[in-house]
């Protein structure tokens, strides 16, 4: 393993040192003390662990495609934005904007994200062990979100074919969002995934696998209907 | 027996267009869609009303033949690595493939490339075709995000962050469902046939703070290699200009009012934004305010017609200008040609602006694989490639009638106003008084 000490560096000399380790076949890197420094592991395409020692700031981890990437601190805003694959952790909270456009991979929150989470989510995983903020999952397209704790205002409006589980309470359903009665096969992959990804959070039991809800679309918004007038004055 | 026009008396106010507006929406019952750009009459100051003043005996002309008048552009001088030259400073703007067809995007790629010029992806990611084509591809990263793909964006040349588009600033885009279809409706990860509407806002930054930390990771995922552009719809054109510089742009892109669209509201395009001439004074103005132009490079879209108003936007600060629809002109755009299929559309050659409906006559802003094997991709190819050797030469011959060896030499004062809102707008001269009546916000009067 290689450690990296990101004291008195700038962003660039820490994502520039993070790219020579990889080129040299470093596998495992632990950046200590990030002191929430923005855009820190951007767009890294190869399977390695970066480990983040500390609090991250915007859009680390944004844009990646293969790494495993452990956050053991807080992370700002746009966590994880528009990655493709590979798995990205924060241990505390995560700022607006978590997994935003993620197009594959998984995301994990363990504590809670704030507001925007999943905002037009294309594919990928993402899951967060608290509560989430308001307009969660916006415009998702494809994928699945799980949020254990509850939801703030507007929970997953105008959504395509995206997925959401809410083991807790949703503050307000979006726009065309409708509840589901999850499945057998749904209950499964709960239970397979957050003790997989959230042990502790299935251990404790705070949201019982049985009662999560199901959020899908209702997919009035899909297509114009004139005729549908009351849900098309709000979205228009 | 009396004339009609004795008896008929049309109001004023419930014109014949107003009462047709009121009954399709009765019929509709939602804004209106369309696509192609504002169809109003210009009653607004335009490039048209600046007239150059050549060499006479105050200053000499360039020769045609001998002495040359370089076109040779270079963006992204800022921060970037490697900044994008190009052989002339017009370029292929981003449109969309879904908006448009294949053989109109490769086709575009093509032609620009020939020339040296450049072309831009668009909302829905790149196309690989288009990638193969172009020396100099911009890879646009929009709100929606459609088909952003890290890989995709390491191959570009230059990053275009878009904010808003001229034809419909503070609006997401729309792309309706019959233009959603297979690998359109993949790429986009969207399903088959929706009417898609995408987010007028950015996922994860909201104002210019965060775009500055945005900035910086396109730089970080691209190794500061490439150009990063900011492209914005005119309205607040002073201060917002001013904000992408201080956010880092390298390039900024300020597309007008008179700006194409695949597919906007109708209302958006007629009464949002600002034109395109007003657009370019109030940009230059705001990086010199911030002592920055020369340094921070300024792309003009939204309306650019032909070599004369780009050396027009030229003299009055762009370094480029982006074409679109004048590009989907050279592919053959309202050509009278499959006029059958116009009529279908309830329109005709020339007044055709219907490439919201995915039923183009002639094969560029549509998904139907009949419609788009009428556009040959090598002719088309050619036509593209001649209108941009074409422009180029008619901003070259008005440089070097002016004395320039360079094209982007122009300047202000190779311009005189032809009526006062122009004088007022530019802070030109008008024609015949050697005075300037007015200038914009930030203007200050030449030495
Ligand atoms: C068919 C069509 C599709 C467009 N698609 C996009 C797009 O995907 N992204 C974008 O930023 N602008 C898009 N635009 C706007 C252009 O990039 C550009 O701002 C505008 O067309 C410039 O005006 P002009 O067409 O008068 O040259 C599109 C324009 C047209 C005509
Ligand atoms: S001819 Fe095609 S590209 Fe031109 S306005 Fe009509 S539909 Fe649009």
């Amino acid at each position: 393993m290689a450690d990296i000490i990101c004291d008195g560096k700038t962003t660039r000399d820490i994502n520039a040192e993070i790219k020579r380790l990889i080129a040299n076949g470093e596998t495992d890197i632990c950046m200590r003390n990030p002191v929430a420094r923005h855009n820190l592991g951007v767009a890294i395409l190869q399977s390695v662990k970066l480990t983040f020692d500390g609090s991250v700031g915007y859009y680390c981890a944004g844009m990646v495609d293969g790494p495993t990437v452990e956050i053991k601190g807080s992370a700002g805003w746009g966590l994880a934005e528009s990655m493709m694959g590979g798995t990205v952790t924060v241990e505390g909270n995560a700022g607006n904007g978590a997994a935003a456009s993620i197009r594959g991979g998984t995301v994990v929150v363990h504590s809670d994200a704030a507001s925007r989470l999943g905002v037009s989510m294309k594919g990928g995983l993402i899951i967060v062990g608290g509560n989430c903020g308001y307009m969660a999952g916006f415009m998702a397209q494809r994928g699945t979100m799980i949020v254990c704790g509850d939801t703030g205002e507007a929970f997953a409006d105008s959504m395509y074919e995206a997925v959401c589980f809410v083991g807790g309470n949703i503050a307000e359903l979006g726009n065309d969002a409708i509840i589901e009665q999850p499945t057998a096969e749904d209950l499964t992959f709960l239970e397979s995934t957050l003790s997989q990804h959230l042990p502790s959070r299935v251990g404790n039991s705070q949201a019982p696998i049985r009662n999560f809800k199901k959020v899908v679309s209702g997919r009035k918004l899909w297509n114009f209907d004139k005729d549908e007038r009351s849900v098309w004055r709000e979205a228009l | 027996m009396p004339d009609k026009s004795d008896y008929l008396r049309t109001s004023g106010t419930f014109t014949p267009d107003i009462i047709e507006d009121i009954q399709v929406k009765a019929e509709l019952g939602r804004y209106r869609i369309r696509g192609f750009g504002t169809l109003r009459e210009r009653r607004w100051a335009t490039f048209d009303d600046l007239t150059f003043i050549p060499c006479t005996l105050t200053r000499i002309p360039l020769e045609g033949y001998r002495e040359r008048c370089s076109p040779k552009t270079l963006l992204g001088t800022r921060f970037a690595e490697k900044p994008i030259e190009l052989e002339v400073p017009i370029m292929i703007t981003g449109m969309s493939w879904g908006a448009l067809s294949y053989n109109a995007k490769v086709a575009l790629a093509k032609g620009a490339n020939i020339v040296g010029s450049s072309n831009t992806t668009g909302d829905g990611g790149m196309l690989m075709a288009e990638r193969e084509h172009s020396r100099t591809l911009i890879y646009e990263v929009l709100p929606s995000r459609y088909g952003i793909d890290v890989h995709h964006l390491q191959m570009a040349d230059g990053i275009e962050l878009t904010i808003g588009q001229g034809a419909k600033p503070g609006t997401g885009g729309l792309l309706l469902g019959s233009k959603v279809l297979d690998t359109v409706a993949e790429q986009r990860d969207l399903p088959l046939g929706v009417d898609q509407r995408s987010p007028a806002r950015h996922p994860d930054f909201l104002g210019p703070d965060d775009m500055i930390i945005k900035i910086e990771e396109l730089r970080e995922a691209t190794d500061w290699q490439v150009p990063i552009f900011v492209k914005m719809g005119a309205t607040r054109v002073f201060d917002d200009v001013k904000l992408a510089a201080k956010a880092g742009a390298d390039v900024i892109v300020v597309d007008g009012m008179e700006g194409g669209t695949g597919a906007s509201a109708e209302i958006c395009q007629e009464h949002t934004g600002v034109p395109t001439l007003a657009a370019v004074c109030e940009a230059r103005a705001a990086l010199e305010d911030l002592g920055l132009y020369g340094e921070v490079q300024l792309i003009i879209a939204g309306g650019i017609r032909h070599g004369v108003d780009a050396a027009k936007a030229m003299a009055l600060g762009a370094d480029a200008v982006y074409i679109g629809t004048a590009g989907l002109m050279a592919l053959n755009c309202n050509k009278p040609i499959h006029v059958e299929d116009y009529h279908e559309l309830g329109t005709e050659p020339y007044h055709c602006h219907h490439c919201h409906t995915g039923r183009c006559p002639v094969g560029i802003t549509t998904q139907d694989p009949d419609l788009m094997k009428r556009l040959d991709i090598d002719e088309a190819a050619e036509r593209v490639a001649n209108l941009l050797q074409a422009m180029t030469s008619e901003i070259q011959i008005l440089a070097r009638a002016c004395g320039k060896a360079d094209v982007h030499d122009l300047d202000p004062e190779d311009l005189r106003a032809l009526n006062l809102e122009a004088s007022m707008i530019c802070g030109i001269p008008l024609v015949g008084t050697n005075r300037v009546f007015g200038g914009g916000p930030g203007w200050k009067e030449r030495e």
